[in-house]
């Protein structure tokens, strides 16, 4: 409808263009807002759900106070403040942990199945303020929750038995603990796309939040009862409570990035801030781990600790990389260098990810190199160098089985993701009943098993340097396992910039 | 220069090819009939000209620019209403569309004369504080046409617009896609009701398989597509009277001993006659063989009132366009 020819010209001329002070503030107020934090938060406050829980949520903490002022009303002096600080918790819990995550989710994955995400994309918002807008109007929900529960948690730290700090950090924890779940929830609502996929990311997103929902109250539990006397500094705590923050704030933008780009459209550069997200993690993670180590005069546990696990993270994540789609839309091309990583298609996430997974070996290797225990550091080296190998290996297994045939039936990012799920689960079980089956010796078995993902990586952390001809896997078998990975990488890369340059030149 | 110019599109699926070398232009003001059965590739070509699908091979312009190239600038131009309605729950008519305004980036006063200027436009003023789920099937069509109208666009991607409406619905819709057609907007219109096209669109291409058919002006087709077919059709009406029944008995008969006649339906007073005719017989062809057949029943003395060609529609361009033609 042309502006100067709509039938609402004369329409538009009886609305006035400046309306009184203050509404005018609230309008340009309004105006400067996400357009989806105002939808989602009108529609939230008009449904069912949100006025059952805030009635429901207000009424039991009602009753809670009721009962915690009949029992401490005759004592003269009362520390039942942790038990209602953790009752009132538990109430904010199941909303903030439980409800606000799966309406997260719930809103995202209604916004794909009924297509009115493609409409939001073209008005020009683009996913990611889309996103944000979405995430910032649940935790305006979530604030609105918090605002009925707020006043008798403070309430519990005048019942005695609780301090301030205990309070605060519980209160820290549970919040980044709410933006992660609801991050991740968003996050699961742009995996699925059949039906089937969706039903499945549902289940398992009600598992995951009821696992975890138990997991966090039990983790607060021991809080209050630990620290709630008087707060005391504790080394271990303290690093806890810091991973824990790091690792939720890190993985959350991370999630945030990958649900941008998975909702992104395909002539968008979509795959450059999340790889960027996970490299920077990956060097905040391996900047953190320098700093614990050398906080602990290079105790070698963190760097075993960081080792695995840091692997095993950049395995997960990898899968999501080097299952990308091949090449890239034509407007992209022009700037794309071999080495632009950062930019879509399969080739580009591969390298990154092998890149990053033998560069984290590498790192926590070293670092593990500066502790005093010389041959538990080379033990441990090599497990999770052989972790970051087995890694390079089963990805590439799985590009080569899904993506080398002509056929185009595995090469789906969710068929070389489960091929991986597949084939690791194939070598990790397999080697092992063959060694039942042939009665082989111990050294026969580990032999046997050293393309195993699970016991190789378990047989080369057991090297025993002072029996340097034992029967556990020596550094000259990590050689092998190092060749036949790189072998396997090299010819995945070859595959996937062979179907790059296909599915560029047609 | 044409507002909008698609040329040699394709859109590969894996081994399925969903669209094939479509070529076509839009003028300004023109309104467009995208014709074919369901999956002949007309919500692939929608969604790539909505610049959500990138094509395998070919280029679309929208203003002399690619639209495949640089989305972000098409997208101000464009505006898509999808096969399905794509409303919330929850939310009013007028917070629907204040949504997408703001969405589009339109603030304050500016934002409010859009919304009720759409309104006005769409007539759903009296519906503003209505549910949007409290909507007929044809209200609701309303609010997202009104919905991909708020940002003035120059062309209109409708998918399948007036699926599941009734008559009403459908002429008001008409109306509305006359009115911006005037107002100089190009408008796109997939649909597989026929009927309803003629009667909107200028022009029409015909798809099936992915592969573009035919193109033109409506008329263009119909004629092409009457002069192509090898069957012409005929409606002879008898006079009504005593000896009506085996007057219309003895018609069929008649008619069915003809040399050119393939097939008569009795249609209550009426016969309709189907000729075919040689292949590559034109409309000379057509008329003789019809002077033949009224001679010989008017010779057998039926009381011939009426004997007219039936006119050719869009549905039979379409059957004649597509029969046999696509392997």
């Amino acid at each position: 409808m042309s502006t100067q020819a709509s039938p609402a010209s004369g329409a538009s001329e009886s609305v006035p263009v400046t309306a009184a002070g203050a509404s005018d503030r609230w309008e340009r107020w309004g105006d400067r807002l996400n357009p989806l934090v105002v939808k989602e938060v009108r529609q939230g406050l008009r449904t069912r759900v949100f006025w059952v829980c805030f009635s429901l949520l207000l009424l039991a903490c009602l009753v809670l106070s009721l009962i915690a002022y009949a029992n401490t009303q005759g004592a003269s002096y009362s520390r039942e403040g942790r038990t209602y600080f953790f009752a009132f918790f538990v109430c904010l819990g199941v909303v903030h942990f439980g409800v606000i995550p799966f309406n997260a989710y719930r809103s995202l994955a209604r916004e794909r199945e009924d297509e009115t995400w493609v409409l939001l994309l073209l008005t020009g918002l683009g996913p990611r303020r889309i996103l944000r807008g979405k995430v910032a109007s649940f935790l305006v929900q979530a604030a609105l929750y918090a605002s009925a529960v707020g006043p008798f948690l403070l309430f519990s730290y005048f019942l005695n038995g609780i301090d301030l700090p205990t309070i605060l950090v519980a209160l820290l924890l549970g919040g980044a603990w709410l933006v992660f779940l609801t991050l991740a929830s968003v996050c699961a609502a742009t995996l699925a796309d059949g039906r089937m996929g969706r039903a499945f990311v549902r289940f398992a997103l009600v598992g995951v939040l009821a696992v975890t929902f138990f997991q966090a109250l039990t983790l607060i539990y021991v809080m209050t009862q630990r620290g709630g006397n008087g707060f005391t500094f504790d080394r271990s705590f303290f690093l806890g409570v810091c991973a824990g923050l790091g690792m939720m704030l890190t993985d959350g933008w991370l999630l945030f990035e990958a649900s941008v780009a998975r909702l992104s459209l395909m002539t968008e550069d979509y795959s450059r801030h999340p790889r960027r997200a996970l490299v920077v993690q990956a060097l905040l993670a391996f900047a953190a781990v320098v700093a614990v180590s050398w906080y602990l005069d290079f105790d070698n546990d963190v760097a075993e600790i960081a080792g695995v696990f840091g692997t095993l993270h950049l395995i997960g994540t990898g899968l999501f990389t080097v299952s990308d789609v091949d090449g890239q839309s034509r407007p992209l091309r022009a700037g794309t260098r071999p080495w632009s990583l950062f930019k879509p298609g399969a080739l580009r996430g591969f390298r990154l990810t092998v890149l990053l997974l033998l560069g984290w070996a590498l790192g926590c290797s070293v670092l593990l190199s500066m502790s005093d225990e010389t041959q538990g550091w080379t033990r441990m080296g090599m497990a999770f160098t052989a972790l970051a190998l087995y890694g390079v290996l089963y990805l590439s297994l799985a590009l080569l089985l899904g993506r080398m045939p002509r056929s185009d039936r595995f090469a789906s990012p969710v068929a070389v993701r489960l091929l991986f799920v597949a084939v690791t689960a194939l070598a990790s079980g397999l080697p092992p009943l063959v060694a039942v089956f042939l009665r082989l010796d111990e050294s026969g078995s580990e032999l046997l098993n050293l393309l195993n993902p699970l016991v190789g990586t378990v047989n080369f952390g057991r090297y025993n340097y002072s029996e340097p001809y034992g029967t556990h896997l020596p550094p000259e078998l990590l050689l092998c396992v190092a060749l036949v990975a790189l072998l396997a990488a090299f010819a995945a890369d070859r595959v996937l910039a062979e179907r790059e340059q296909r599915a560029h030149a047609s | 220069m044409s507002l909008l110019e698609v040329k040699g599109l394709r859109r590969d699926y894996g081994k399925l090819r969903a669209v094939d070398d479509v070529t076509f232009s839009l003028e300004a003001g023109g309104i467009l009939g995208f014709i074919g059965p369901n999956g002949a590739g007309k919500s692939t070509t929608l969604r790539i000209l909505a610049t959500l699908d990138v094509p395998t091979a070919g280029e679309v312009l929208l203003e002399g620019r690619s639209l495949v190239d640089a989305p972000d600038k098409a997208r101000p131009l464009l505006g898509y209403m999808p096969d399905r309605y794509g409303t919330y729950d929850d939310v009013t008519v007028r917070e629907f569309l204040d949504f997408f305004a703001r969405a589009y980036g339109l603030k304050g006063a500016q934002r409010r004369q859009r919304v009720d200027s759409v309104m006005e436009f769409t007539g759903l003023g009296p519906l503003a504080e209505k549910l949007t789920t409290e909507l007929s099937k044809g209200m609701r069509q309303r609010v997202a046409l009104g919905r991909t109208l708020l940002h003035d666009p120059r062309l209109l991607l409708l998918d399948e617009p007036a699926d599941g409406l009734d008559p009403r619905a459908r002429i008001e819709l008409r109306e509305l896609l006359r009115a911006l057609a005037d107002q100089g907007k190009a408008v796109i219109i997939s649909s597989h009701i026929l009927t309803e096209l003629a009667e909107i669109c200028d022009s029409c291409v015909i798809i099936e398989q992915g592969r573009l058919l035919a193109q033109g002006r409506v008329e263009d087709l119909l004629r092409a597509s009457g002069d192509a077919s090898q069957v012409t059709e005929l409606v002879v009406r008898l006079a009504a009277g005593a000896e009506g029944e085996s007057m219309g008995a003895r018609a069929e008969r008649m008619l069915l001993e003809q040399p050119r006649v393939k097939d008569v339906t009795r249609e209550g007073s009426a016969l309709r006659v189907r000729l075919e005719l040689e292949p590559g017989a034109g409309p000379m062809q057509a008329e003789a063989a019809a002077a033949v057949l009224l001679a010989a029943l008017v010779a057998q003395g039926l009381p011939v009132c009426a004997f007219s060609p039936r006119e050719r529609n869009l549905e039979d361009a379409f059957m004649t366009v597509t029969k046999g033609r696509v392997a």
